[in-house]
């Protein structure tokens, strides 16, 4: 099993006959009270990879283009005796350094042996027509999330993932308004729900819609399109994408999720700017830092939030 | 009849609307039936307790605060600062943006009784002193600990209790003037301390801005309550 810490190409780990599992899933249910934290996500998958609570082979860190948190949580992981590889995304989007990337990655674990990448590009292919029957207020924003947020390393077994998928019916999803979701996926587990109760359906999550965005039927293919993974390179290309998505996606309103203690908080200006100030989408930022189910802060504010779309936009 | 339910996390107000204006009364939190006995009509509730209390319909105290300010205060605002016992709120009405304080007591009013407490007063009475003072002696912290501390300083050096407790009005102001946007032109203050003169003063010099206190600061949620009811109905 090779734990991951960010998006890494799960097709090139599943060609290497390995499977993947995204650390990151054991973080919002964890009560975990990490030691030397600054991120809550990175110190705690640390703390379980540690104390032995998830039983991983081997880790790669994406080092690069994400998080310089999850760079030095991997040195400790590495120091205390687990193979580890760095991951890095080149910020200049260049997919021959990708592909380089992607090399090195199979490399370290042990080589292609059996391309999978028809098959994890066919799986996300049925990912998103979920996250379109979810658009289309078909499938309730917590079971979407979730289809797409296991697109990270397809839940540990393309079967199970599979399954997960075909296990989704259609449903009849009530709500007022089409909401966005941007930055970290919230570390809160309640959170689609909590929205959908208040009337605000999320109908995009951005991290999550990358991991089921990107795919390819060879490492070539396969680098070209995660050289685009939008969190990585500079901002200006994520900007522009996600100004394409809130419009094909019929947004109503963007809520900016950031977590204590990240780099990418930084970016909540930019956003705000450009989402709010220039293309006029009501915002707001709700920033976490441990894992629990949504505070009662943050509750009242989006509440509110929903009030006020109702009568100011 | 209509009520207007706020029930927070010391006080519960209600604001009783029959048409023709409002009535008012305000108990403690536990309270809060007793706002509700021998009257008849349609409850909205506010408030922290909002959705524990009975209610037709509950709505967010940072609506009922736009609500009741604007029922208020017959000019533009852009913030609102709803200084209550437990946290504060600032509201920024033009963008949607709303922040609060509530991991630790400072910036509320639960520090400024904590603050008369020590002096042996009752809070109502630190504005009066406040009026009193020639300078404000300078304090920095907002932390009770910490402000305390503080306080024994200055008055060691000589200041008056009238000068610490002016001090003490500037440092509270100051840590709530750093979740207001600078862009803010006018701001409302609401919630019991608003009532203290000495911390609305100090608010407008922390600002630079004009500051309003609507004439019953304490009650604007709940009669933002009801005008938030008006108001939908007028849409139903
Ligand atoms: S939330 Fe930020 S700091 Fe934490 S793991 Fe994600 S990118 Fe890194």
């Amino acid at each position: 099993m090779i734990g991951i810490t960010a998006l890494v190409p799960a097709e090139v780990i599943y060609s290497c006959g390995e499977a993947a599992l995204d650390l990151n899933n054991f973080v919002p249910n964890s009560k975990l009270e990490p030691e030397e934290k600054l991120c809550a996500w990175t110190a705690i998958w640390r703390e379980l990879v540690l104390r032995g609570k998830v039983k991983i082979d081997k880790l790669v860190v994406v080092a690069g283009g994400d998080c310089y948190n999850a760079l030095v949580e991997g040195e400790k992981v590495e120091l205390a005796g687990k193979p580890t590889h760095y991951f890095t995304y080149p910020f200049d989007r260049d997919s021959k350094v990708m592909q380089e990337e992607l090399n090195a990655l199979a490399e370290f674990l042990g080589g292609i042996k059996e391309e999978a990448f028809d098959e994890v590009a066919e799986l996300k292919k049925l990912a998103l027509e979920i996250h379109e029957m979810r658009c289309n207020g078909e499938v309730s924003a917590e079971k979407g999330f979730l289809i797409e947020v296991s697109g990270s390393d397809l839940m540990g077994s393309l079967e199970k993932y599979r399954s997960a998928i075909e296990e989704v019916r259609e449903e009849e999803v009530d709500y007022e308004y089409r909401v966005a979701l941007l930055g970290i996926p919230p570390i809160y587990p309640d959170f689609h729900a909590f929205l959908q109760e208040v009337g605000m359906h999320v109908v995009f999550d951005e991290m999550p819609f990358e991991f089921i965005r990107h795919s390819g039927k060879n490492l070539k293919e396969v680098a070209r399109s995660y050289a685009n993974y939008t969190f990585a390179g500079h901002i200006k290309h994520r900007l522009r994408f996600l100004e394409s998505q809130l419009r094909r996606h019929r947004v109503d309103a963007v809520i900016h999720f950031q977590q204590f203690a990240c780099h990418h908080k930084l970016e909540d200006r930019l956003l705000r700017d450009y989402l709010y100030e220039k293309l006029g989408y009501p915002y707001m930022t709700i920033e976490a830092d441990l894992p629990s189910p949504t505070p009662q802060q943050a509750r009242l504010r989006l509440e509110a939030f929903a009030e006020r779309l109702r009568e100011v936009w | 009849m209509l009520i207007g339910l706020d029930v927070g996390s010391r006080a519960a107000k209600a604001a009783y609307y029959s048409g023709d204006g409002y009535e008012f009364r305000i108990v403690s939190s536990q309270n809060w039936e007793d706002l509700l006995r021998d009257k008849e009509g349609v409850v909205v509730s506010t408030g922290y307790f909002r959705k524990r209390v009975p209610h037709d319909f509950n709505v967010t105290e940072i609506t009922t605060a736009i609500y009741g300010v604007r029922r208020f205060i017959k000019r533009k605002v852009d913030v609102i600062i709803d200084i209550g016992g437990q946290d504060t709120k600032v509201i920024d009405i033009a963008r949607n943006d709303f922040r609060m304080n509530d991991k630790c007591s400072a910036g509320t009013g639960t520090f400024l009784e904590y603050i008369a407490s020590y002096f042996a007063l009752d809070v109502a009475e630190l504005a009066k002193l406040h009026r009193l003072a020639k300078c404000a002696a300078p304090i920095n912290s907002t932390c009770s600990v910490f402000a305390q501390s503080e306080i024994v300083s200055r008055l060691v050096e000589g200041y008056t209790k009238e000068e610490v407790i002016k001090g003490v009005h500037h440092a509270f102001a100051k840590r709530i003037a750093q979740m207001v946007p600078k862009r803010a032109r006018s701001v409302a203050v609401i919630g019991g301390t608003a009532k203290n003169r000495g911390v609305v003063e100090a608010l407008g010099k922390e600002l630079g801005v004009r500051v309003f206190v609507p004439e019953e600061p304490q009650v604007v949620n709940a009669v933002g309550a009801v005008e938030y009811y008006l108001a939908r109905e007028g849409e139903r």
